[in-house]
Order: C-alpha cells, then structure tokens, then sequence
C-alpha cells in the first residue's frame, strides 16, 4: 500500500471518529472540535489521493481546494463557537437542549 | 437596444450584483434599505434578461476565465435553473418589501448584507455547473442562512441557530467527501464531464451513499428533519419565508442534478425507492405534527417537512414516467416556495399585530387584518393541492405519474397529505373567525407587509393558470433528460 | 534505497497513527483545555503530514489557520464560556445510562461499517491517476505565476476564491450581527508587552515574503493573510484596541476590500474580454500580485476581527 492510500485510509479514520464524536457529545466546543477533526480527514483524503500521479509533483487541483476548505472551516468554527457563546449566555450552559438523542 | 439587452450576460449579473450589493450595504449601513432594495429589483431584472437571452439563444454556459471544464469552472442555465432563479427572484422581491417594513435599525443594517449575499449564493448555486464550486455556495448560502436566523438574538432563535448550523455544517462536510471521492474518482469536477466519464465503480457508491445522506440533512428529508421546525419558527418572519420556501430548495436542486446529471442512468432502484419511502413518511408524519401544532409559525416549518416529502416522492416514479414526475418536482417547488413564503410572512404579520402567535389566540383577526387572512388562505389553497393553484398543478402531475405505474401506495399518501393539509389550513382559518378568550392590544401592520404575502399567494394561485408556458420553459435543455415514456 | 524506504514508512506509520491518536484523545478529553490544546498539537501534526503529501502551499495555510487562529479561536471561546458559566448558575444535566449507552453502540457500529466501505472504496481506486495536473502543467505559463497551486486558486478557479472571500466576509458579519461577546480585560503583563512589539514587525515581514514568494514558490494570500492574523490577533492580546475615528468606515474598507478589489478585477476582465476573470496572459502576473495584496491584508484584517468577535463600539465588559 503506497503512501497516498495509507494517508487517504487515515483521513477516512479521522472522519468517522469526528462523525461518532459529533453524534456521541453533547457539549457545543466538543462537537465544534469534532467538526475540525472531521474536515480535516476529508482534506487528507483529498490531498493524499492527488499524490498518485506519475511524476513527482502532486495533482494541484486538490490542494487548491483544500487550502479554499481550510478558510471556509475557520469562517463556520468562528460563527459556532460565536453562537455557542450567546447560547451559553442565554440558558446557562453550551449545549443543546434536549440533547442526547438524535 | 434589444440586442444590446440580450447580450449582457445576465448570469454573471445575477452573481456580481448582490454581492457588491452587500458589501455597499456593508460599507454605508444607514442606506442599506434603499442600497438593498434597488439591489433586489435589479436582480429581479436581471432574472428576466436571463430568461429571454436563454429562450433566444437556448442554454447558456460560461467559461469562467476563459479556461472551461475540466480546469476552469463553468457556469450553466438551462430550463431548471431558470425556474430555480425566478422563484429567488420574485421570493426574494416579496421577502425585501416585506423587510423594510419589518426590520428597524439596527436590525435592518445587520439583515440587508446578510440577506443579499444569500440572495448571491443562492444565484450561484443555481447557476453552478462545478460540484466544488456548489460546495463553495453551499457554505456561504448556510453560513449566511445560520446568521440569519440568529438575528433576533432569542434563546429560541439562538438554540435553533445552533442546531441548524451543526445539521448544515454536517450535511456539507458530507458533500465535499463525496467530491473528493467524486473527482479522484473521474478526474474532474464539472458534472457535464463526471456524467460521460462515471462508470458503477465502489467509489461511486459510496460517493452516492454521502452525497445524498449529506444533502438530504441539508433538505430536512425526514428523518434528518429534526432540526428544521426550531429554526425556521424561531427566525424572524421574512427569514423563515426565504429559508423555507428558498434555501431547503436549494439543496433539493443539488440533489436533483446529480441524480440526473451523473447518478440517475446508473440504475439506482434500492435508493431511489428508499427516497420515495423517507418521502412519503415525511409527507404523513410533518402533516400529522402540523395538526399537533398550538402555534403558527411551527404549524407552516412542520407543513414544509411535509411539503419537502412531496419533493421527494418523485424519485420512484422517475424512471417509469418519462419527465411527469421531475415537471411535477418543479411545479411544486415553486408553488411551495410561494405558498409557504406568503404563510411565513401571514404569520409575521399575525406576530406584529397581536405579539403572538398561537393560533387558539387569533382574535378575529380575518376583520382586522383582512388582506393577510386572505393571503393565508389563498396561500393553503396552494399547499393543499387545491385548484387553481400552482400545488394542484404540481399534485396533479406528481398523481398522474403514480397512477401511471400502479403505484397506488404512494397515491394514497398523497391524498392523505392532502387531507391533512386541509386539517391544518382551515384550523389556522377557523380561529381567525373567532374571538379570542382574553382580548389583546393590537399594533398595526405596515402596508408593505400585508401587501407582500398577499402579492407572493396570488402568484401561488396564478401559477396554477400557467402549466404550459412554464414547463416549456423548463424543458429548455431539457434537464430531465429524453422522456423514454410518452406521456 | 531500502533503508531510506523503511525509514519513510515507519515516519509515515508514526504520523497516521499519531493524527489518529491524537484526534481521539483530544475529542475523548474530560478536561476542555486539554482537549483544545491536544487539538492544537493535532493540528500541527497536520502541517507535518501534508509536508510529507508534498502540499508546502496546504502545510503553511493549515499551520497559520488551523492550528494557529483556530487554536485561538477556541482558547478564547473557552475562556469567555468559564467566565460565563462562573457568573451564572451551572446546570448539570441528568444522565440517561441506559439510552445513551445504546445510542453509543448503534452509532460505532454503523460509523465502523461506514468506514469500511470508505476504506474499500477507497483501495479501489487506481494506483495511479494523473487528475488535472496535466491540464495544469499545460496552462501553467499562460496563467501568470510559477506556483501551481496559487495558478488555479487565482486563475483557473479564481471565481471560487471570490466566493470564499464572500464566506470569511460573511463569517464576519454574522459574528458582528449577533452583537458581540463580553470580552476580557486585556491585562497585558511585560512579556506580553515586549513579545507583541518584537514579533509585529517580524510577523508583518513575513506576511509581505509570503505573498511576494507565493507566485513562484509554496506561499500566497491565504498563508500570507493569515499570518498577519496572527499578528493582529498578538496585538489584540496585548490590549491594543483600534482608535475609534479608524474604527468604523476605514475598518470596513479594510474588511470589504479583498472581495471588493475581487469583484472589481471580475466586472473588467467582464467588460474587456467578455469572459468573468479571464485574465489575459501578459497581465495576469500583475492582476494576480493585485488580487493576493490586498486580499493578503482583507484576511488579516478579518481574521483578527473574528478572534475579537466584537463590533467596534461594542462596551460590554465580563
């Protein structure tokens, strides 16, 4: 198994993981942390799966890609952790209520 | 001058337009009404150019940078986007209107960038022919739906904030798994070229399995609709008009494309039955918890669960139907998006008038606020399926194409869909006959408001009269592809 | 070489097992300031394993942003939610065992079963397979700069970058329109003091470097912007605050203009050539240093502003 599929099957781990971690977790800052972890694994799969080319260089495309994925998450982790701070204000606690089931 | 007219390029218009919009009302908040409302109208034009240059000239497609597809992005109307734009369009005129009425300062200087770069993702998206680059406005269009919602600042509005910006989030992570497996896969992302190259590999399977489980929490497909009644209850009235009617559409569309553009000819019984089911146990148990509702605004976010289920009953009967099926899809996305705007906004203005919004309260109001009963009323026409109306267009079609293939089960639930939808209208419309038991101060409702709901009911009813011109202009392209049945 | 063969794979062994550990450890943490900061270090390990996936460009954006501002980020964030929960009463929720147990096991179970059919569709993928680097290579004189990555981020697939622009624009508002959170009287000790005046400059200087060696070499606006994030956000810590006379029309200029410079570019090249950021060749280097400089300081700008998370005026103090 060649690097870019080790790195790929890697990234689909960190996916899964972050995903049990989102469903699983009831605090806000957890699950916020879950989605990094997650979007972190799509980018590894993206980014390893482009290292299969023949020559050296890697496929450019997906990297590109990554690095518009990587600013677009900051942006969604600032706006939920900004939301999960008012939340926390208003009731008390950051997380959800009724949470614990889907 | 015509000619000068149809050869501005109205698609990239549609694009640049709202977001410079925003940023001007960024930039000079004490304008933003006026800057936004010209910017709106102006879209609503720049629709109709669109409209015209694409039955002039057939589909538009537009290399961005001059690259196109495989290394650039394109940009692609056909007949659906057209119709998708035109509901933005006109939704989003109402919705306007109806929000220089409703929001004072400081709210109106935080809704209008907002608003108008929704209004920009959401032209993107229709417009997109890239599948990263419907993530992109995937993103923006969430991100700038979650803002919206938490507008109010309410532990409510808050609380359904949250729990749609981790659904929206989750939905499009998903997504982009499934591009990524998507493009490694094929070597491209321009669904054009993902549509000639896909062959049944694992790869696409499992691309299917996310993309779908991905859009469909975006869609509030039961039973991944959990977190639509708070949010869109718990935003202020124009918002909930333009998530439900607007933005649960869009990801319904992406959805459809893909099933058509690339993984609809790889014969995908099991799910496209699957859909069909969630659909049908979305339409019975949305309109089931509707009837449970003691307040207005969670009444019409339940029907929009049950109205999504509609949606959704087509992917059975796709195959077998020729384009009947995906015509009906069409016709009842916009009349819902209509319908349900013009429900929205009745309930912001029931919300103003009495500070309330439980429907036992209604306290007369069909003799104090008339035009905005009527626009409730006309607007269920709508949503029950009754004629005329654009719903009994869509229901009609969506009906023929089950009778069609004996699938009497899924007639039936749309007649029970129906029947429950009847249950809930006329028992919002019995209550604004009656008085309430306590009465209430009443406030007055600014004309621009009434006016909206009642303007976007009536063309929920006119529709109705329109079958023929409006399914010619979805057939441009013909994004349903070659009907194998004749109809 | 054999050993350096095996040398190679125990690195990359060592890597994808450690970003596995490392995730589960900081998502099963009790203690939310050790989860932060092991996600901190996860991050970091990032950096090292898209160096080894031969991604310098990805390597410097996820070792700025994702580890550096988003740590930040969610210190802050965690900061601000003790501070909020020590003032109000703390409501414990009640355990539900049994049901949360079985949850727990359905969820593992199918997410298992996910990540294997993930895993196998995956393997099934060819061993090799070129994707468009080739169609990159080809254009790649024409497009204005040496670097692959900025050439499609910036020109062949500018019209995404414009849309991203909008998203970090809209992240901004939106926190700006849920009217700001408490924030901390900055009680900046000496070190904090001292540091913040010697790294500025260095930081800013840096910044310049990426952008100008992002055409050729890994770097570009995102890296480069968000290092003088970084900068903003030290300065922000030390207590620097922006006078209130720049603080509400240049502010927003500084904001706006990225996407702003962006949509500008896009209306001329419209208007010139007919096509949405079709740059012709002979300008395109240019366009391209335009569009990465003052979208270099509008990233800054907006990421210092999210960590702060306050519109300017905003007075409430915890």
């Amino acid at each position: 198994m060649s690097t870019a599929f080790f790195y790929a099957l890697v990234g689909v781990g960190l996916f899964c993981l972050g995903l049990y971690t989102l469903i699983v977790q009831a605090h806000l800052l957890r699950k916020i942390l879950a989605f990094n972890v997650m979007g972190s694994g799509v980018f590894l799969v993206l980014v390893a799966l482009a290292k299969r080319t023949e020559d050296a260089l890697p496929d450019p495309v997906p990297h590109a890609m990554v690095i518009t994925g990587i600013v677009v998450a900051v942006s969604a982790t600032a706006l939920a952790l900004t939301l999960m701070l008012k939340l926390a204000k208003e009731t008390g606690k950051a997380e959800l209520a009724g949470e614990g089931e889907e | 001058m015509a000619a000068i007219f149809l050869e501005i390029p109205w698609a990239v218009v549609l694009i640049l337009l709202p977001l410079s919009g925003a940023m001007a009302c960024f930039l000079w908040p004490a304008v933003a009404k006026s800057v936004g409302l010209v910017t709106v109208s102006m879209l609503a034009l720049s629709v109709a150019g669109l409209v015209w240059q694409v039955m002039e000239y057939g589909v538009y497609r537009h290399a961005v940078g001059g690259w196109g597809a495989p290394l650039g992005i394109d940009l692609y109307a056909d007949g659906l986007s057209l119709l998708m734009l035109a509901m933005t369009a006109l939704v989003g005129l109402a919705v306007s209107i109806y929000a220089t009425g409703y929001f004072e300062q400081p709210h109106a200087a935080r809704f209008w960038p907002l608003w108008l770069l929704l209004l920009a993702a959401l032209n993107a998206l229709f417009l997109a022919a890239d599948i990263f680059n419907l993530y992109v406005t995937l993103e923006l269009m969430g991100l700038a739906a979650v803002a919206l919602s938490a507008l109010s600042g309410s532990r409510d509005a808050l609380g359904g904030a949250m729990r749609y910006l981790l659904a929206t989030l989750l939905g499009s992570l998903a997504y982009l798994f499934g591009v990524a497996l998507l493009y490694h896969g094929f070597g491209s992302v321009d669904m054009a070229i993902l549509g000639q190259r896909l062959e049944a590999t694992p790869i696409v399977w499992a691309a299917l399995a996310l993309m779908t489980t991905g859009l469909a929490l975006k869609t509030a497909l039961f039973p991944f609709h959990f977190w639509l009644p708070p949010a869109h209850a718990s935003a202020p009235a124009p918002v909930s008009a333009v998530l439900s009617a607007l933005v649960v559409k869009a990801s319904f569309y992406i959805l459809l494309r893909l099933w058509l553009e690339i993984f609809g000819p790889l014969g995908v019984e099991g799910v496209e039955t699957l859909l069909g089911l969630l659909g049908a146990a979305a339409v019975l148990w949305g309109s089931v918890q509707a009837l449970r509702q003691t307040r207005l605004k969670l009444l019409v976010a339940y029907s929009t669960v049950a109205q999504i289920g509609y949606l959704f009953l087509a992917f059975p009967l796709a195959a077998g139907s020729g384009i009947t099926a995906w015509n009906a899809v069409a016709y009842l996305a916009l009349s819902h998006a209509l319908a349900k705007a013009a429900m929205f906004l009745v309930a912001g203005n029931l919300l103003r008038f009495g500070g309330h919004d439980r429907i036992a309260d209604l306290d007369r109001v069909v003799q104090r606020l008339p035009l905005t009963v009527t626009a409730f009323a006309l607007a269920g026409v709508s949503i029950m399926g009754l004629p005329p109306s654009g719903g009994f267009i869509g229901k009609w079609l969506l009906l023929e194409a089950a009778l069609q293939q004996g699938r009497w089960d899924l007639a039936v639930v749309m007649m029970l869909g129906g029947l429950l939808a009847a249950g809930y209208v006329f028992k919002v419309l019995g209550f604004a006959f009656t008085q309430a038991g306590v009465p209430h101060e009443s406030k007055t409702v600014p004309a621009s408001m009434e006016w909206a709901a009642l303007l976007l009911a009536v063309a929920a009813i006119v529709l109705g009269f329109l079958a023929a011109p409006l399914l010619a202009l979805v057939g441009i392209g013909a994004p349903f592809g070659i009907s194998e049945v004749a109809p | 070489m054999e050993a350096l063969g095996l040398l190679q794979w125990c690195l990359d062994g060592l890597l994808g097992l450690g970003l596995l550990w490392l995730a589960w450890r900081a998502l099963a943490c009790s203690d939310l300031f050790k989860a932060v900061v092991l996600f901190i270090a996860f991050g970091l390990l990032m950096a090292l394993a898209w160096v080894r996936l031969e991604a310098p460009d990805i390597a410097l954006a996820e070792a700025a942003i994702g580890a550096g501002l988003t740590g930040a980020l969610l210190l802050s964030a965690l900061a601000r939610l003790r501070a909020i929960q020590a003032n109000g009463t703390i409501v414990i929720p009640a355990q539900q065992a049994a049901k949360v147990q079985l949850s727990r096991w359905l969820a593992g179970t199918i997410l298992l079963s996910a990540a294997i059919g993930l895993g196998y569709a995956i393997t099934s993928l060819p061993p090799e397979a070129a994707g468009l680097s080739a169609e990159v290579t080809a254009n790649l004189a024409a497009s204005g700069v040496g670097n692959p990555v900025t050439a499609v981020l910036l020109n062949f697939r500018a019209y995404d970058t414009l849309l991203e622009m909008a998203v970090l624009l809209l992240a901004l508002l939106a926190v700006w329109s849920l009217d700001g959170l408490p924030t901390a009287e900055a009680a900046a000790g000496p070190v904090l003091d001292t540091l913040a005046r010697l790294l500025t400059p260095v930081l800013i200087l840096v910044a310049a470097y990426l952008l100008w060696v992002g055409a050729d070499a890994p770097g570009g606006a995102f890296q480069a912007g968000s290092v003088l994030g970084a900068a903003g956000v030290l300065l922000l810590l030390a207590g620097w605050r922006l006078q209130p006379s720049l603080a509400q029309l240049p502010l927003r200029l500084a904001l706006v203009a990225g996407s702003g410079t962006f949509v500008v570019i896009a209306l001329l090249t419209l208007l010139s050539t007919g096509r949405l950021l079709a740059f012709p060749p002979a300008q395109a280097g240019t366009l391209i240093l335009i569009l990465e400089a003052v979208a270099t300081v509008s990233i800054g700008v907006t990421l210092a502003a999210l960590f702060l998370a306050a519109p300017p005026g905003h007075k409430e103090k915890l």
